[in-house]
């Protein structure tokens, strides 16, 4: 029933709001579209299964997906943003694609490319609530994502690091001037990115059970669509693009069946680009102090 | 059709932000005459050119092109009204050898989509690259025809530029600082180059610069600017002498524009420096 | 001629026609990751069209590219209003929804695939890439290569002597569909099955690298991609996932390290040199000297 399936379309939203929060985080203060991020969402969920299912307890790897995706991202850093400073913008958005492939036959050629399943890890049992039925993963799901966007948010506004992110979305000529040291900070912006995106793909492995090679490609890619609809460069849009791309794939399959749920999705990010590109709120917020 | 006038600004109104580039600008030059437009940084000079070549629309006023209203042409037909021009900052295309920057001119000539199948690359002697090696070689640079024009001398690039404008047959070629960064020798090369170019073909010439000598030498007619508003016209001796012309340039009170100046944001002024 | 080499020169000559379908956008500065869903268009309309209507595959493989021609051409109107990145997106998901919709239509196998009853042979498949190589190449010598690149170079300018920048860009984009339609119809008569899952991202991804690996300034670029692409990992024996390893990682080091592609201008040139070398000495006299 409906307030069911908004249950749902909030969970699913989350995942595509950490993924997209990660895109926009690299767009808003690198001007770097990174299509390697859908790569490290893929990366998070299948070390974690691949840990798990070598017996390693949960916790431990989860901190060993992380870690992964937090060197990826710096290798990623390396050989692409490093770069675009000498050459035209092009270079490094198809260098970050060739990454996203790298990742995606690195896993293949590891583990296969057969769909695997997560062993049971955290807790089952629902939570019903006013005759909704939440899942534990489900909900641990929520509330850290919730809490990882919201440290993220406080960290902008309140830190030296992150005014230095600001200033640097703001005018990357001034940020030099003021002595701010763009390489570092980028490489720093590069690992949370990376974080988050991983940090999505082992929620994903937790909630939905199901991972696979491909997975960058079917999930992590819609959450350009939602990234673009809450507008490039703005945290908060993010996670409205995220709870928008949910609700409507959420009930793209359930009116139209689940085939339709491509044709929703990106129909949908299609119109806004048409319409209206710069998202749903003000671009490029990173750089106000109200993120 | 022989007006006197070949183009005529008038009332001409744009701004960026709070920042007023041209403002009330009222001016014209004569058909067949090398007229230079002068004034200190900021006066709006290369506004005028992005104005009258259709990068900026206008904010209010009109501008007439051999008696015909083009304020609402846009940039892409400008030129079949027969406005050229050159850059600033050299913008030829950097991955096209000379003579290829040199056939983009001839774009608006040559014929439609019939036109565009033309095997200008392919058919090694045909009119348009004829044409193209002959006006190089007019100018002096046929030489670098094959040249990748990155590699090229900057000087040599600027007249690469000239070329490249003068292939859509103008009538109104505009001039963005053409001898700047240029030596001494070049300079005055160019400046007979422009001078047979006008005497021969009946262009006009519609010039942007800061180098007075070079202004002196070619230039019968002279508009100054500051401030986006037209402040004194004339030959160049007259200019020299004016009054508020020497103000404007050396300090005093003609010197400060006459709106209560509105705090300039930078993003504006990039704007306005920016085609 | 063994069964290895042909099925290698039929892969090399897919390839090769996707390549300039990817090649035709870039060209004119626009990045297409969407092709393979035009692709797509071409592979099934072709089967289509020969399995229900008896058509020659011959003459469906062209009116598959049409078909996906005159897609692009009604796509690329809207499309191309975007710019950059924005336009890079909308052909991702455009590309997406092709292939969704492709996915949804029963009448063409859905999601279990269509098998194409008609094939054609290695001296049909060669024959398209060749002439798609030899017209592409011709296009470019005339006026309308000068226009494109030039359009990929600066826009602005472009505009400003006349060019009809969207023109060109629409008319670029639309060939390029249409030759990615022909890629697909190759595809799908060669290999007699073709499924929606093919026709993916990856896909469109890994045919514009290979072009941008090979260099998009001059017209054999793509040919010089393809090539690297397909015969490389034969050479090194590599099973079907650390082909494509070593191919991303070759793409990474040269965009760090030579962006701008393993053929340029230049290096034609030198290779081709059917025109006199400039002379500095000469040209100096010029700069100083009279003029005629």
């Amino acid at each position: 029933m409906f307030a069911q399936q908004v249950v749902n379309a909030v969970m699913l939203g989350s995942v595509y709001a950490m993924v997209a929060v990660a895109l926009t985080l690299s767009i808003g203060v690198l001007n770097f579209l990174n299509f390697s991020i859908p790569g490290l969402f893929m990366l998070g969920g299948m070390t974690v299964w691949a840990l798990a299912h070598a017996g390693v307890p949960l916790p431990i790897a989860m901190v060993g997906a992380l870690a992964l995706a937090a060197a990826a991202s710096l290798v990623v850093e390396r050989f692409t943003w490093r770069r675009m400073r000498t050459s035209s913008p092009f270079v490094p958005l198809v260098s970050s694609m060739a990454f996203l492939l790298l990742f995606e036959h690195l896993a293949i050629a590891y583990w296969g490319s057969d769909m695997r399943v997560m062993p049971e890890l955290l807790a089952t049992g629902n939570w019903r609530f006013a005759g909704l039925v939440i899942g534990v993963p489900q909900l641990v799901g929520l509330v850290c994502s919730a809490g990882l966007i919201a440290t993220l948010s406080l960290l902008l506004k309140h830190t030296r690091f992150g005014r230095a992110l600001r200033t640097i979305a703001e005018d990357s000529e001034t940020a030099l001037m003021l002595g701010v040291d763009i390489n570092r900070v980028a490489a720093a912006v590069f690992v949370v990115a990376g974080l988050f995106a991983a940090f999505a793909g082992i929620l994903f492995a937790l909630n939905y059970r199901q991972v696979h090679p491909f997975m960058g490609e079917a999930v992590g890619l819609k959450a350009i669509a939602a990234m673009i609809v809450g507008g490039m460069g703005n945290i908060w849009g993010s996670i409205v693009g995220g709870l928008v791309i949910g609700l409507a794939e959420v009930f793209a399959i359930r009116y139209f069946g689940a085939d339709f749920v491509d044709i929703a999705v990106f129909g949908l990010l299609l119109f806004i680009l048409f319409v209206r590109p710069t998202g749903l709120f003000r671009g490029m917020q990173i750089a106000r102090a109200g993120i | 059709m022989s007006l006197e006038l070949i183009l005529e600004l008038e009332r001409v109104r744009k701004h960026f932000g709070g920042l007023s580039v041209a403002d009330d600008l009222t001016f014209a030059v004569r058909r067949g005459s090398r007229t230079a437009l002068i004034g200190p940084n900021g006066a709006g000079k290369t506004t005028v050119f992005n104005l009258v070549s259709g990068v900026f629309p206008l904010d209010g006023g009109s501008i007439r092109m051999n008696g015909v209203d083009i304020t609402r042409v846009s940039s892409r037909d400008r030129i079949r009204h027969g406005i050229a021009r050159t850059f600033q900052n050299v913008r030829l295309m950097p991955h096209l050898s000379t003579l290829e920057n040199v056939i983009v001119g001839q774009h608006s000539r040559s014929g439609g989509w019939r036109g565009v199948l033309h095997p200008v690359n392919l058919v090694p002697r045909n009119r348009w690259r004829e044409e193209a090696r002959a006006a190089l070689a007019d100018a002096g640079v046929a030489d670098y025809a094959h040249a990748a024009v990155g590699s090229l001398p900057y000087g040599v690039q600027k007249r690469i530029e000239v070329v490249r404008a003068l292939m859509a047959k103008p009538a109104l070629l505009l001039l963005d600082e053409p001898a700047a960064g240029l030596n001494p020798a070049e300079t005055e090369t160019l400046q007979i180059y422009l001078e047979k170019l006008a005497v021969e073909s009946g262009l006009t010439l519609l010039i942007v610069e800061h180098d007075m000598h070079f202004v002196g030498a070619l230039c019968r007619d002279v508009v100054v600017l500051s401030f986006g508003k037209k402040i004194a016209e004339g030959s160049p001796d007259a200019v020299r002498q004016n009054r508020r012309v020497q103000e404007v340039y050396l300090g005093g009170p003609a010197a400060k524009p006459v709106a209560p100046a509105m705090p300039e944001k930078a993003e504006n002024r990039r704007a306005a420096n920016g085609a | 001629m063994s069964g290895y080499f042909e099925g290698i020169l039929v892969l090399l000559a897919i390839n090769t026609v996707f390549a300039y379908g990817a090649y035709l956008p870039l060209a004119a500065g626009q990045l297409n990751i969407g092709l393979a869903g035009f692709a797509a268009i071409g592979a099934y309309t072709s089967a289509y069209l020969s399995n229900q209507f008896a058509v020659h595959p011959l003459i469906a493989i062209l009116l598959g590219a049409i078909l996906s021609g005159l897609v692009g051409l009604a796509v690329a109107v809207p499309v191309l209003r975007t710019r950059g990145i924005y336009l890079a997106l909308a052909t991702f998901a455009l590309g997406q929804i092709i292939r969704a919709a492709i996915l949804n239509l029963e009448l063409i196998g859905g999601a279990a695939g269509y098998p194409v009853t008609d094939s054609i042979r290695l001296p049909a498949v060669l024959g398209f890439a060749v002439g798609v190589v030899v017209l592409v190449s011709l296009l470019f010598g005339t006026r309308f290569g000068i226009a494109v690149r030039a359009v990929q170079d600066d826009e602005r300018v472009a505009d400003l002597m006349g060019v009809e920048v969207r023109g060109f860009q629409i008319a670029a984009f639309g060939l390029g569909a249409a030759i990615a339609g022909i890629g697909g119809g190759l595809y799908a008569h060669q290999y007699g099955y073709i499924e929606a899952q093919y026709f993916n991202v990856g896909l469109s991804i890994t045919i514009v690298l290979y072009v941008i690996l090979g260099g998009t300034q001059t017209t054999m670029g793509p040919l010089i991609g393809a090539t690297i692409f397909t015969l490389l990992p034969e050479l090194l024996r590599q099973s079907a996932s650390w082909r494509y390893v070593v191919f991303a990682a070759a793409v990474i080091l040269l965009m760090a390290l030579r962006p701008q592609g393993l053929l340029t201008r230049g290096q034609l040139e030198r290779l081709f040199a059917w025109h006199h070398p400039r002379s500095p000495e000469r040209a100096a006299d010029r700069l100083t000297g009279h003029i005629a």
